[in-house]
């Protein structure tokens, strides 16, 4: 059954939140005063950036101490009403089977003076003759109108947590979820995250759920998630921009790496050009920003890069002088991106296949994955002598061999002959 | 029985056993003789004899224990600065022992490197000349430096003749006992160009299904070695079909790891085969020729290719009407 992550693995105690100690043990020695009577802060405010573990915190604190947490946001305060319920449960130390109460006021950033009959002057009116612990969170507590709320609170600031302590949550995760990840794609969802660690554990689970391993080959293409959207409307612009200016403006709207928008451009321009001549044009254009691109790297002479843009951008909008607009293609994302994030356990073992021919053959594991491999591969489905005899030359282990010979029958014929002989 | 790959068991050991590439041949031997040689750049297209070459030098100046002399790495396997820094340096600083006062090291598909480990390079080749010559390899020298480009004697291989191809693939065939008929060897050249690496290498394929080595049993070698075919790609081009022809390119590049200038031969081929009006055939010669010259500028092979097959497309399109 599906269960939110960030659910299903929230944390139990306050041990088992993210990073912020200091703030978590502020919380509990604050609760703990309660024990010796009313404390002159009747109130915590904490605050902090979303996702860092604000409202988990009081939540594992109460669960901690054994306390009763009742718990209200900002859609509660709307009413007379509901406040009036809030000051009746504020105004009793404890609960109604005799244990102690907790009282929760989250998302206090939603209350918005005007509408809410309660407001901001309202809960800091409970607040001050509160009986019992409560807590208010919200994202910023400077903003002026909590000014005078702030007075009568003890205030505590929750912190991004570094991307180390991120990493080390998402890997226990992992491991409760049967899941081998590679450090580096963990730690790329961890510093792209920026200490939101809710968002965090959203990307894990939309990238890992139901795998057995995690790549960082899967989640690399997150970086581009977010800006999709931004990219498909640069790409418009640039298929269907009438003016050179609007077209070269593009590439300021998209905030990506020009090799990376290079790609997409790419990609795409030709199901935007139906016209023979209009594709001709663009292909060419493309064709001309490359090969400012290859004097850029030669030469080191980065002005240069204006030209690839002019091309890249106004050279493709211009292509287009025969046919209209071919209504709405569904854009693609660039296969050679794709290309270099295939599955990377199928490259690390051809990598491997390909460091045993260059032993050998004095070329690059690459080239020769690509050029004598598949070669090799011939001969392995049609002469198990000769494989074998190559097998031992090479040195390929038993995986690799499977691997090469693509097929069991191919596969059990060489190892008879590498047993006989 | 020990079994290895031919392209290894026939490659030359010395510079007069190297198949063609005369004047290159020629000036190698003479930097044997002056016991001395500069840093250089071999460039050229794939299975033309680069490494081989450089191979040959080192065991001509050194004699049959040139391994200690010699260090080959791959930019394209190690590339990046911190190679440079580490691996080359470390080789390139110490002194050799010997009549002949420094090594040689070789770095295969340098045209592989990132501009900032070239510049890094370039440094390291100028402080440890003394010690050291570099070769560097690479299928454009356009896509190395300029800086480094100067300090390096240029030698430019080119494919290899048919007759030399055809001479040295007899050879190989005599000694294997295979048989190879005559158009076996014409479909080898045919799928192979001048790749000398390849065609060893599709003889050996070839040979290995135990039947004479004929044009039929080449192309169903090549054809499961190396799925797409340039023939094909051009006529799905000339029948409109852009994007599918692309694909079919890329199969070819990414997947298969065939060298553009190898690609740019065989549609240069075509172009004359097509049934096209007279005048196109020119005007697509032009538009080859064209992106012939910007590959060996260092330009993309794939966004270079994909430009002429839209002109297919064009030429495919007028034809209709």
């Amino acid at each position: 059954m599906f269960a939110a992550w960030t659910v299903k693995h929230k944390p139990r105690a306050l041990v088992e939140v993210v990073g912020n100690r200091e703030a978590k043990e502020a919380l509990v020695s604050w609760v703990r005063s309660w024990d010796a009577g009313v404390p002159k802060k009747r109130a915590v405010f904490v605050y902090g950036p979303p996702g860092v573990g604000k409202t988990v915190s009081v939540e594992c604190l109460a669960r901690d101490l054994g306390m009763e947490l009742v718990e209200k946001n900002a859609s509660d305060y709307r009413t007379e009403d509901a406040v009036r319920r809030f000051a009746g449960l504020a105004s009793q130390y404890g609960s109604l089977f005799g244990g102690r109460r907790l009282i929760l006021l989250d998302e206090l950033d939603g209350i918005t003076g005007a509408e809410d009959r309660g407001g901001v002057a309202a809960i800091t009116d409970i607040i001050k003759i509160a009986q019992c612990p409560v807590v208010l969170v919200a994202n910023d507590v400077w903003d002026p109108r909590f000014a005078v709320l702030r007075s009568y609170c003890l205030v505590v600031e929750f912190k991004k947590p570094p991307a180390g302590e991120v990493v080390r949550h998402l890997k226990r995760i992992c491991e409760k979820e049967g899941i081998a990840a590679e450090e580096e794609a963990l730690k790329f969802i961890a510093t792209r995250s920026e200490g939101d660690v809710r968002s965090a554990v959203n990307d894990l689970q939309a990238l890992a759920a139901g795998k057995s391993r995690l790549t960082y080959a899967d989640v690399s293409w997150l970086a581009f998630r977010d800006r999709k959207e931004v990219i498909f409307s640069v790409l418009r612009l640039i298929f269907y921009s009438k003016s050179c200016d609007a077209a070269k403006r593009a590439v300021d709207m998209a905030d990506i790496d020009l090799d990376m928008l290079f790609q997409w451009v790419y990609e795409n321009a030709p199901a935007h050009l139906k016209e023979p001549e209009d594709l001709v044009r663009g292909m060419e254009a493309l064709a001309k920003a490359d090969i400012y691109r290859g004097r850029i790297a030669r030469t080191q002479d980065w002005k240069l890069t204006r030209y690839v843009v002019d091309f890249m951008t106004a050279g493709v909008a211009m292509a287009r002088q025969k046919g209209g607009s071919v209504g709405w293609v569904p854009f693609k994302f660039p296969e050679k991106i794709k290309m270099l994030s295939r599955s990377r356990a199928e490259r690390a073992l051809e990598h491997e296949i390909g460091l045993r021919i260059k032993r050998r053959m004095h070329m690059s594991a690459n080239r020769a994955v690509k050029e004598v491999l598949p070669y090799v591969r011939v001969i392995f489905q049609s002469n198990p002598e000769w494989a074998a005899g190559l097998v031992r030359w090479f040195d390929f282990n038993e995986e690799m061999v499977e691997h090469i010979a693509q097929g069991k029958k191919y596969t059990k014929q060489i190892q008879k002959h590498l047993q006989t002989e | 029985m020990s079994f290895e790959m031919w392209v290894e068991k026939y490659r030359p050991k010395t510079l007069t056993e190297m198949v063609d590439q005369k004047e290159i041949v020629e000036r190698l031997e003479s930097f044997v003789k002056a016991r001395n040689t500069p840093h250089c750049i071999f460039a050229g297209p794939p299975g033309t004899g680069k490494t081989t070459a450089a191979l040959c030098l080192a065991h001509d100046l050194y004699g049959e224990g040139y391994r200690e002399h010699l260090m080959e790495l791959n930019a394209s396997d190690e590339r990046g600065i911190k190679m440079v820094r580490e691996t080359v340096k470390t080789f390139a600083r110490a002194r050799s022992i010997g009549e002949v006062p420094f090594k040689i090291l070789i770095l295969d598909e340098a045209d592989n490197m990132t501009s900032d480990a070239q510049q890094a390079l370039r440094r390291t080749m100028e402080r440890y000349t003394e010690t050291c010559r570099f070769i560097l390899i690479a299928n454009y020298s356009g896509k190395i430096i300029e800086p480094i480009q100067s300090r390096c004697a240029p030698f430019r291989f080119t494919y290899l003749p048919r007759e030399e191809q055809d001479r040295f693939l007899l050879r190989i065939a005599k000694n294997e006992k295979v048989q190879v008929g005559r158009d076996g060897l014409d479909a080898i050249f045919e799928v192979c160009g001048g790749d000398l690496r390849r065609a060893v290498n599709s003889l050996q394929a070839a040979a290995s299904l135990g039947k004479p080595v004929t044009a039929d049993v080449v192309y169903s070698v090549v054809g499961r070695a190396n799925p797409a075919d340039v023939r094909e790609m051009v006529k799905t081009a000339l029948g409109g079909d852009f994007s599918k022809a692309r694909d079919m390119l890329r199969e070819m590049i990414l997947k298969y790891g065939v060298a553009g200038s190898d690609i740019i031969q065989q549609i240069h081929g075509e172009v004359f085969r097509l049934d096209v009006p007279e005048q196109w055939k020119v005007r697509l010669a032009d538009a080859v020729g064209e992106v012939d010259f910007r590959l060996v500028e260092g330009a993309d092979e794939e966004v270079q290719l994909s430009a002429l097959l839209a002109r297919l497309v064009e030429a495919g399109a007028k034809i209709k009407e």
